[in-house]
């Protein structure tokens, strides 16, 4: 049971990897500051990295929002491998529809789900669920979309260039901001690393725990960060087209300036976050960043049709995810024959999602999916570029 | 409730951000001037806009060092 559970846990961390990759590399693919292969390369590597700098964020993860411990309810493996099935298939469902959803507010809600049915609606700290999840989840956006737009504003505001006597526009010369990209997006696949392979840490030391096999209170093991930071960026470099597509161009036309500016904010309010104890989802905060820089350029268009679509996806996630964890936990409850019934029903699911992902794509092309979805960027990618290098050899000199 | 974190959270995000953003785009900027074709400004701007992107990197890894538990026992 307990290597059960610590295998799904480590499928959550592969589909936590390949759903958040957009959030880091989706702006530098859009603006072609880097290739998309070798930005998900870059981008798995950073989080490799990150996975192994810091385990602050997976002491304190989940710690509060069930009730454990002496005073508390004792979470037993069973819950844990129902929350974690909820988590997984609400991010299969959203990677189907292309939507950023919060990996984070996935995995809390099945466990939150998973506990009720469980436990009883007493297992859960419904006041810390506020504190910690719902709260963040509104102003995390907020956030980064205000830190956002002031970079914006500012970036464009210290690189506009005017000729001092005509006062007609010069070449604005903003090429810098790509190369720049290469650089802030890297850190948000670091920022990633360090905060979302911690929720598996901690996931997986909460069931070693449970089993009695590591002593409460101790932070996770050697052997745990490793297997978590290698699930996560294993499922980074498989990359998550889909979602990318929707960050990278579904909210708004990214040009670089924007890019560095939305990448810095994610980065910063991350790493923040993270460091100062109030945890945000990198989702959120990334889908924030894009939106915000896209209203800190004039003449751009914000989609707010999309926005709309990407925030009723938030607003699902929790419930969602809650459902399925509770109706795993109630399956589990009854015995050995409803866990067999709840682990092939969750896998033949994922199954059915990932065969339904190919079959969509086949109608277009008969490409693979990954290949196709490169191509399709690396398309726009070569036609931006071509259009600013005829901007450039025409208003320069 | 945890006004006050989210408060920090929020400024901490704010200078971090408008820092990097500032010194890069002032950085841009230099190169931009020191790539024109009419080269009447003085020799200083190239140099000054690579400590502006020096400076900027430097405030990156400030940050991380921040951060990064080990540095900080």
């Amino acid at each position: 049971m307990v290597a059960l559970v610590i295998a799904l846990a480590l499928f959550f961390d592969f589909t936590n990897g390949f759903h958040d990759t957009a959030n880091a590399m989706a702006t530098p693919i859009a603006t072609g500051a880097i290739k998309p292969k070798t930005a998900v390369a870059l981008a798995a590597v950073l989080n490799l990295v990150g996975a192994f700098l810091s385990t602050e964020v997976a002491k304190t993860v989940s710690g509060g929002i069930i009730r454990e411990g002496s005073d508390g309810v004792q979470i037993t493996p069973d819950i844990i491998f129902a929350g974690l099935m909820g988590a997984i298939l609400w991010n299969m469902i959203t990677w189907l529809k292309g939507l950023p959803s919060s990996s984070s507010h996935a995995l809390f809600g099945g466990l939150i789900g998973a506990a009720i049915a469980g436990i009883g609606l007493h297992s859960v700290n419904f006041a810390s669920v506020l504190q910690k999840v719902l709260l963040p989840a509104v102003f995390a956006p907020v956030i980064a979309a205000a830190v956002a737009y002031v970079c914006t504003r500012l970036a464009y505001a210290l690189t506009a260039r005017h000729d001092p006597e005509t006062g007609s526009k010069l070449t604005q010369k903003r090429g810098g901001f790509r190369t720049g990209q290469i650089f802030t997006s890297s850190l948000v696949a670091l920022a990633h690393g360090t905060n979302d392979a911690q929720k598996t840490m901690g996931i997986i030391t909460l069931v070693l725990i449970s089993a009695g096999s590591q002593a409460p209170g101790s932070g996770p093991q050697l052997w745990v960060i490793a297997a978590c930071a290698l699930a996560i960026a294993i499922g980074t470099y498989s990359g998550g087209w889909r979602i990318i597509r929707t960050m990278g161009s579904g909210l708004t036309d990214v040009k670089p300036a924007q890019g560095f500016a939305a990448e810095t904010s994610t980065a910063a309010a991350i790493l923040a976050s993270s460091h100062l104890g109030f945890a945000l989802s990198t989702t959120h905060v990334a889908s924030g960043s894009v939106i915000g820089s896209g209203m800190g350029r004039r003449g751009t268009t914000v989609r707010w049709g999309t926005a709309g679509k990407i925030v009723v996806g938030w607003l699902f996630t929790l419930p969602a995810a809650g459902i399925v964890g509770a109706l795993t936990a109630m399956l589990v409850h009854t015995g050995t024959v409803g866990f067999v019934i709840a682990a092939v029903a969750g896998t033949a699911a994922v199954v059915y999602m990932f065969v339904a992902s190919r079959k969509s794509h086949v109608g277009h092309h008969n490409a693979v999916e990954v290949e196709e979805a490169g191509q399709a960027i690396r398309f726009a990618k070569k036609k931006a570029a071509a259009v600013s290098r005829n901007n450039n050899s025409k208003g320069g000199r | 409730m945890k006004w006050l974190e989210l408060v920090l959270v929020a400024g901490a995000t704010l200078v971090s951000a408008v820092t990097v953003v500032v010194l890069y785009a002032l950085g841009v900027r230099l190169t931009a001037i020191a790539g024109d074709f009419r080269s009447s400004q003085p020799g200083w701007i190239r140099p000054l806009s690579y400590v502006c992107f020096g400076l900027c990197g430097l405030a990156v890894l400030f940050g991380l060092y921040l951060i990064i538990p080990y540095f900080s026992k």
